[in-house]
């Protein structure tokens, strides 16, 4: 289980303007620790950064591979590798229940029904929501729907498990269970949070800013310099918004 | 977008002999209502035939409020189509048209309240395989109505929350204010829900690996 980019970066085109723009610059990385996160403020690319290990976004230049697969060329093999979770659960469930969405998931695998419902089944029990399993998606609170979401991306088993930001719509008691529930996972985990305690359980974190790493390190050195970075532009934004209120008054 | 407590008048759990009706025998019903509304020329025969189903529904157990809520979303339409005929041409011809809609969505709401989502995706697909020498995927035709029946309540409850807010500032006379957002809401949901698809691998082509054994 290795994930390599090879100098990928990410531009897009923009209306009104000539030049394409950076959502991220060319990164060069090899991730094998077990578990990986990524922190930055909102808009820094981190979701960019986590949608190319599943092919969800291509790279512009440079290439990335997981497993050895090319997440361009070998898309499927990438996909059935790794399980990508979004940070609202309601945009990935699809269908009106939980027992219905593992069982969508299921689907390509499992073509006999009776076995394919008795797996839904078991995949939900060890998450603790076959009580739930009939119930509507919406009647779900955030947390249990949130896990209704990963069961039902494990439930194809795959070797990494991507999570774009799974905390940011839950409340503590639920973020904890969530914190909990990924502890427990054999899987390769990457995620971005912007959930700084979530982030100092990780082996590595990537602080990613204006859509470059600027710093790849250990959980806690990471987060410090997070902060560092964060105090440091919130002064400058608080300096000019100043300068240019005094700007303001001095037009006629 | 979050909390549409909207679902369509979906599967209600139980036992009953609709819900232990064959599907293909249901889905027949359902074709022959709908063949049933061009030939039924007698507004008298579409009221006994709505009258019947209207009886094999609450048979299944599901309840008049459902049955009441399957049928109000289109009662303005229809109100408007009858009052249209009615001066247009007569009465009878208005009742006759009306009630034979009303069949066809009685008959599908039997249907959709005794058969599960998955149940009927697994019927949808053995449909559609023998279309597949053509070149259809069964699989992705099953899974493309199962979001369009997702998609549909989505909607509705976007138009609700933009009707709230577009409220709560004092907009609710502004079609510009309702119709763009749910319009560009729903085209985000549209994208974020090919995301999540592609991110699952759902509903991409068959890799030729195909097990051929039927289900139920």
């Amino acid at each position: 289980m290795s994930i390599v980019f090879d100098g990928a970066a990410v531009r897009v085109a923009v209306d009104g303007r000539p030049e394409p723009k950076t959502l991220l610059e060319p990164v060069s990385l090899t991730l094998t620790e077990r578990r990986v996160g990524v922190i930055g403020a909102n808009g820094s690319g981190k979701s960019t950064l986590l949608r190319m290990l599943n092919g969800l976004v291509a790279p512009s230049s440079g290439a990335v591979a997981v497993s050895g697969f090319d997440t361009v060329r070998d898309v499927r093999a990438v996909r059935r590798r790794v399980g990508f979770v979004f940070t609202d659960p309601l945009s990935q469930l699809v269908m009106p229940t939980g027992r219905e969405d593992v069982e969508l998931s299921l689907r390509r695998s499992v073509r006999n029904a009776g076995e394919r419902r008795a797996l839904a089944e078991a995949c939900l029990e060890r998450f603790g929501l076959l009580a739930l399993a009939d119930q509507s998606v919406y009647e779900l609170s955030g947390g249990e729907r949130q896990l209704v979401a990963l069961a039902a991306v494990l439930a194809v088993n795959p070797d990494i498990l991507i999570l774009d930001e799974p905390s940011t719509l839950l409340d503590l008691r639920n973020r904890e269970l969530l914190r909990r529930t990924l502890a427990e996972l054999d899987q390769q985990i990457i995620l971005s949070t912007h959930d700084l305690d979530l982030a100092l359980d990780l082996d590595r974190v990537l602080v990613v800013d204006e859509g470059k790493i600027v710093f790849d390190g250990g959980a806690a050195a990471a987060v410090e310099h997070y902060r560092v970075l964060c105090a440091v532009e919130a002064a400058d934004v608080r300096g000019a918004g100043v300068r240019g209120a005094d700007g303001d008054t001095a037009q006629p | 977008m979050r909390g549409h407590g909207f679902l369509l008048a979906n599967y209600v759990p139980g036992t009953s002999l609709v819900h232990r009706t064959p599907l293909w025998l249901k889905f027949l019903l359902v074709l022959a209502c709908g063949m049933g509304s061009f030939l039924v020329a007698d507004w008298a025969a579409a009221a006994a035939g709505l009258g019947v189903l209207c009886g094999v529904f609450l048979l299944s157990g599901a309840g008049v409020r459902r049955l009441f809520r399957a049928v109000r979303p289109i009662l303005p339409v229809l109100a408007v189509i009858g009052l249209f005929q009615w001066w247009q041409l007569d009465g009878p011809v208005a009742a006759r048209i009306v009630l034979n809609v009303l069949v066809c969505v009685v008959a599908a709401a039997i249907l959709t309240a005794t058969t599960q989502v998955q149940s009927l995706l697994d019927g949808v697909a053995s449909l559609a395989r023998p279309f597949r020498r053509f070149g259809a995927d069964p699989e992705r035709f099953a899974l493309t109505i199962a979001i369009m029946l997702r998609s549909i309540p989505f909607i509705a409850g976007a138009y609700a929350d933009v009707r709230d807010s577009a409220r709560a500032r004092g907009l609710e006379r502004n079609p510009r204010a309702l119709v763009l957002p749910v319009f560009i809401t729903t085209v985000a949901f549209a994208r974020q829900t090919g995301d999540a698809l592609a991110a699952r691998g759902l509903g991409e082509a068959d890799d030729g690996d195909d097990h051929e054994d039927r289900e139920g």
